[in-house]
């Protein structure tokens, strides 16, 4: 287990359940479960503390770009509409994978775009425009 | 016979054109998912959970049962085939299935497995017919402490047996229930944890998390981690290469049987779902064979068993969910909230107060496992060209896929921020090794729990012996405590011996 993780995900929680606690009027439940959370918190933090920790294995490049693809997709769409925003996001993704090949990229966007369109817009009717322009 | 009538009825739902199509697709897009590596029912289904809103709620549910039960057949394919499980609980499938297809029998090794998957899912559905009403009946008896109790149990049950340490599972359901929390309060109406933010005075959108944990995450997770594979391409799977001989039907009939009623037991328990009954049905037949040796090399028995088991499981946890709303797995954690969606009171009072839901879904059952069948065998060169599409595709479709459903849900932009946030904290979860799945179920459950708790103190004036002086929930309570310290007992022996891990 990874010691340091850990002790951030225990800081976390006993710092949650501060703030159940601060609730106790029509909140219960959620102050049993704040205190709760804190206990289960030392319970997996005190033994790894103990333990050899393995490498995270964090992947920044992956974590990166799949964020940004998501988060430039909601941007995209409020103003540009839905096919700019596929774009956008099958773009960022690319990215994600080392090798990206911008023909191929752009070959997916293409065939995202329109099954997108035919299934979401034309199949199930959902408000959303392809294209718009409100920026 | 009672349960004939109301079976008739229930294909008569079942048949309708709309509801056949929606059940085509979800057993499809199950055996298309469940034969790629890297995206697994969990996903699919809270990708599709969106569907919810735009059609009827018998439909949607059809649908996401079909990708749940249709996984289960897909994932045997690629295990076999490429060594490679595409879902979890076809990991053991592997153990054998890998050599047979080494000794040139791939074909027998999927027909094989294509029928116990098949006669396991059947006698699971006609479980599932037999013991759900007088389930239900009971349940209909069961006052507010029992349902807590209940769902305390269902709560401990799945997050210590799942994989994964216990301790962990638990602080999982725990942070789930918190954020079950978010949103108003049902009782006062007070605003609790939303800090002044109106989109989320109705709670977290379960769309969003579901998606977040299992979607996103899980792209992340496998962007680097997913080779492109080639197919094994060596032998050509024929009819006449699929047809088992006698030996084999002789080694069939009992290890499917047995499988078969391992898997039943154990998706009919909260907590346990396919996965564990594939391994402990594997565990059986290695134990009672006379030839344990064989097994790891090809033995039919070693695929049948599990395969049989790990379909009956995924019918019969149905049972649970439709009939006392307490989900199982996260699987069924999510079609309850595609119920509730849908504005479906799950609980006891389901097959009475919508028996098109109940009976229809139970009907949908035979006929996608029909379907299944003729997807899975006929049609097998297709899957093996599936297996073929490079991941680099794959994910942005993914992606896509997620972003636009989440939208869909309230045509708000602040859920895809949401699905963000979700898919960040599901990916660090993976990192440190934390299961997902209990957090799902916690949320589901959360403000259900809190309001029969609140209910039971209410009926009882603040007493709450209630919980160990009635009798079915004082059988609940025990086997919780049971579980709490076995869970216990487990953590400590792996800390004084660490090497003894599984």
């Amino acid at each position: 287990m990874i010691a340091v993780g850990l002790w951030f995900m225990n800081h976390a929680m006993e710092s949650y359940s501060i703030g159940t606690l601060r609730r106790m009027g029509p909140g219960f439940f959620p102050a049993v479960l704040g205190g709760l959370i804190a206990v289960f918190g030392v319970l997996i933090a005190l033994p790894a503390f103990f333990r050899e920790g393995d490498p995270l294995g964090f992947e920044g490049r992956p974590f990166l770009m799949v964020c940004l693809s998501i988060g430039v997709f909601a941007f995209v769409l409020e103003r540009l509409g839905m096919v700019p925003a596929i774009f956008a996001l099958v773009f960022c993704a690319a990215f994600a994978k080392p090798g990206a090949n911008l023909i191929e990229n752009l070959a997916l966007s293409v065939f995202l775009a329109i099954s997108a369109v035919a299934v979401f817009i034309w199949g199930l009717g959902i408000p959303i425009q392809a294209f718009r322009w409100n920026i | 016979m009672e349960v004939f009538g109301d079976l008739l009825f229930g294909f008569q739902t079942a048949f309708s054109l709309q509801n056949l199509m929606y059940c085509f697709i979800g057993v499809f897009l199950g055996t298309f998912v469940g034969v790629l590596p890297g995206i697994g029912a969990l996903a699919t289904i809270s990708m599709l959970l969106p569907l919810t809103f735009y059609v009827p709620p018998t439909t949607a549910l059809i649908m996401l049962a079909g990708i749940y039960y249709g996984t289960q057949y897909g994932g045997s394919t690629a295990s076999i085939l490429m060594n490679l499980p595409g879902t979890p609980s076809s990991a053991v499938t592997c153990l054998d299935g890998y050599p047979m297809s080494n000794n040139g029998r791939a074909g027998v090794a999927l027909f094989v497995t294509t029928l116990a998957s098949f006669i396991g899912g059947s006698i699971g559905i006609i479980i599932l017919t037999l013991f759900s009403p007088a389930l239900a009946e009971v349940a209909l008896a069961f006052g507010p402490a029992e349902y807590f109790a209940m769902m305390l149990l269902g709560l401990v049950a799945a997050s210590t047996l799942s994989q994964g340490s216990p301790v962990k599972g638990i602080a999982m359901v725990l942070v789930g229930l918190c954020l079950g929390m978010v949103g108003t309060d049902v009782q006062t109406g007070q605003q609790r944890y939303t800090f002044g933010i109106p989109e989320l005075s109705d709670g977290f959108n379960l769309v969003a998390i579901a998606m977040g944990l299992f979607g996103v995450g899980e792209v992340i997770a496998s962007v680097n981690k997913i080779r492109d594979q080639k197919a094994d391409q060596r032998q050509k799977i024929t009819f006449r290469s699929m047809v088992p001989t006698k030996d084999d039907w002789s080694r069939f009939w009992w290890p499917m049987l047995r499988g078969t009623g391992v898997g039943s037991f154990f998706g009919a328990l909260p907590g346990t779902g396919t996965t564990i009954s594939a391994f402990m049905a594997y565990a059986v037949e290695k134990k009672i064979s006379k030839t344990p040796e064989r097994f790891g090399k090809g033995a039919v028995e070693g695929v049948v068993s599990p395969e049989a088991a790990n379909n009956a499981a995924s019918q019969t946890a149905f049972i649970p969910t439709l009939t006392l709303g307490i989900p199982g797995d996260a699987v069924m954690a999510l079609m309850l909230g595609a119920m509730i969606i849908a504005g479906v009171q799950p609980g006891p009072r389901l097959i009475t107060e919508h028996p098109e839901i109940f009976w229809g879904l139970v009907a949908s059952f035979w006929i996608g496992n029909v379907l299944l069948v003729i997807l899975n065998l006929p049609l097998i060169g297709m899957w093996v060209k599936l297996l073929q599409i490079p991941y680099r595709f794959l994910f942005p479709s993914i992606l896509m896929f997620i972003a636009i459903g989440v939208f869909s849900v309230n045509n708000n932009t602040f859920d895809i921020f949401m699905v963000l946030i979700f898919g960040v904290f599901g990916y660090f979860l993976m990192l440190l090794r934390f299961e997902p799945a209990p957090l799902l179920l916690g949320y589901i459950l959360g403000p259900l729990m809190e309001e029969h708790l609140r209910r039971a103190m209410l009926l009882s004036r603040g007493d709450a012996t209630v919980f160990v002086t009635r009798p079915i929930s004082a059988a609940f309570i025990f086997v919780t405590t049971a579980l709490l310290l076995w869970a216990i007992y487990a953590a400590i022996k792996g800390k004084i011996n660490p090497k003894i891990d599984d």
